[in-house]
């Protein structure tokens, strides 16, 4: 489960300083939901359905608009807390630090069970081919499937493309099962519930965040899950890895695995026909050509709202490009065949190993509360009323461009005078008026 | 009675800005907020047959309609026609050229796949005046 509906209004992750804001539209006009709007405040304010994907933080150059970590996940270092890191995280330190070395750096910040998602990334990986041989076949099942990895793109097909929640598998991601897994095994071992075992997930987003915490815990019981943004963790992290004396092996996977968080990654060990996009705009509009029927001969797409994939997360600390070049490199030492047991994995995925319950379709239906005759009556107005504006996009009305402030208009939340070509218009003609 | 009326033209051997025709009908369905199953369905058939003017038909038109109880997609053409409506419906049954299918068109799916994702489907096809296509999905409320 997702947010409900009526929770969609409230941006949990994204937080606009009133004293930075400069009433400026960039935000207004990046924002893919169209969910800003700069009124008579002059500050920039969230009104529409918000989806988390961090487009307006990127955007904002006077830094007024954060992403924020969850509040109340102050994160302790704790002995019994397992900790599942993603595998974007071997990309932010630089070449001398490998995968191993950077998980046993978080054992030294304290954390008792450290948890790799590469390795289960691999077998995911497999568990997707699988996915498709079984399916690929069956008349019903659409395709493309669409990777359920990124919230933001869950989200966002929820909200514009709820036609394509079909083509999005029934998989858990690796960071799923990675939890999953952990609590089990614990809780076990210290005969306990799983609920009671808390997880502490590092992700390189907002989105994540909160998805990874609702993720695991699909029973009544509250989540002991918390979530810590990479930046977060980093300077201690660093100054860790200064200090490991420990020689364990955590880390098992090869490339294909500790490739997973770039763009490509989640499909690159796949012998399937495949496609990674990334970038909110390239996403849409790939969407929309999913929705039109096309791509159907393409087997799995891999969409990420962030250039570049997680490693262009909002809360990555080493810049994209250098992230991908070391993480490129990382790739080729560990060589990109699967070290993973094929029949193991198979059997896993019989007895339903990757599979997730979860209700992806949440948002489905955030129904408008006129009839369809009403809603086409007011398209027509919000026509109507798009011809008697300039068509410059300006957004000095403090809506994001012409046709929205026209639906403005039409819905009471504006008035045709806010529009500073319809203002001077009506000024001049009443002055020829006049004379 | 219609509600809502708009066209938009569709230039021959265009294929840079084929398939902006559909994308703006999807558009317009999906801001009244018809359901999902309703708009794929129409965005398919409005894509299809966006494919066959700029591949076959020379210059054209989709007229959207919309009435309390249809989505009805006119698609015109001012091409050559189609020989043989029969065959054309077949799956797999196409005439394009080489070139249009060196470009990943003309699989010969576009009339089959209308024909399954419509309500129902007209075609009117005449060498002179060329094709005519009347696309209708069933709205019903609730």
């Amino acid at each position: 489960m997702s947010k409900p509906p009526e929770d969609l209004k409230t941006p949990v992750y994204v937080e606009i300083d009133e004293d930075q804001c400069t009433g400026c539209v960039l935000c207004m006009k990046a924002c893919p939901t169209k969910a800003i709007r700069v009124k008579d405040g002059r500050v920039a304010r969230i009104e529409g359905i918000c989806i988390d994907c961090g487009e307006c933080v990127r955007t904002c150059t006077k830094g007024a608009i954060k992403a924020t970590a969850p509040k109340g996940d102050d994160f302790t270092t704790s002995p019994d807390l397992v900790i599942s890191p993603p595998t974007v995280l071997y990309s932010q330190f630089g070449e001398d630090y490998l995968p191993n070395d950077i998980l046993l750096g978080l054992r030294k910040m304290g954390f008792g069970y450290v948890h790799d998602q590469s390795y289960t990334s691999e077998m995911c990986n497999f568990a997707v081919e699988l996915y498709i041989k079984e399916n690929r076949k069956k008349p019903n099942l659409l395709f493309p499937l669409i990777s359920p990895a990124c919230p933001v793109v869950v989200r966002l097909i929820s909200f514009r493309f709820p036609s394509l929640l079909k083509h999005i598998p029934p998989l858990a991601t690796p960071r799923e099962i990675v939890a999953r897994e952990a609590k089990k095994r614990l809780s076990a071992k210290n005969e306990c519930s799983p609920e009671e075992i808390g997880v502490l997930h590092i992700t390189p987003c907002p989105a994540l965040a909160d998805f990874a915490k609702q993720s695991v815990s699909q029973g009544d019981s509250p989540p002991m899950d918390k979530a810590v943004g990479i930046n977060s963790i980093y300077e201690s992290l660093k100054k860790n890895l200064q200090e490991i004396d420990d020689d364990m092996v955590l880390h098992h996977s090869s490339g294909i695995g500790i490739g997973w968080g770039m763009s490509g990654g989640e499909i690159a060990g796949m012998n399937r026909n495949c496609l990674a996009v990334s970038g909110l705009h390239e996403v849409i509009h790939y969407l929309e050509k999913i929705e039109m029927g096309l791509l159907q001969e393409v087997d799995y797409i891999e969409c990420r709202i962030c250039a570049e994939g997680c490693l262009g997360g909002p809360f990555t600390v080493a810049d994209k490009y250098q992230a991908k070049h070391h993480l490129q490199k990382l790739v080729r030492m560990f060589g990109v065949e699967r070290r993973i047991k094929y029949n193991y994995v198979i059997k896993l995925y019989k007895n339903g190993w990757f599979f997730t319950e979860r209700d992806r379709t949440a948002f489905k239906d955030v129904a408008s509360p006129l009839s369809i005759p009403d809603r086409i009556e007011r398209l027509n107005r919000v026509q109507e009323t798009l011809q008697l504006l300039p068509g410059k996009e300006c957004g000095v009305c403090g809506s994001p461009d012409c046709p929205t402030f026209a639906e403005d208009v039409v819905d009471g939340k504006a008035t045709l005078e806010d529009c500073i070509f319809f203002h001077n218009r009506k000024r001049k003609t009443s002055t020829r008026a006049s004379r | 009675m219609a509600l809502l009326q708009r066209s938009f033209e569709i230039e021959a051997r265009d294929f840079v800005r084929a398939g902006e025709a559909s994308i703006e009908v999807q558009r317009i369905l999906k801001t009244i907020g018809f359901d999902s199953e309703r708009i794929r369905r129409a965005s398919i058939c409005a894509y299809e047959s966006e494919m066959n003017v700029v591949m076959h038909g020379g210059d054209g038109e989709i007229l959207l309609t919309l009435d309390p109880e249809k989505i009805i997609l006119d698609v015109k053409d001012h091409g050559p026609g189609i020989e043989d409506v029969e065959l054309a419906l077949q799956e797999g049954y196409s005439t394009a050229s080489l070139e249009d299918r060196e470009m990943g068109f003309g699989a010969g799916m576009g009339l089959p796949n209308i024909k399954k994702n419509a309500d129902s489907l007209e075609i009117h096809s005449d060498k002179v005046t060329g094709v005519h296509l009347k696309i209708v999905i069933n709205v019903k409320e609730g």
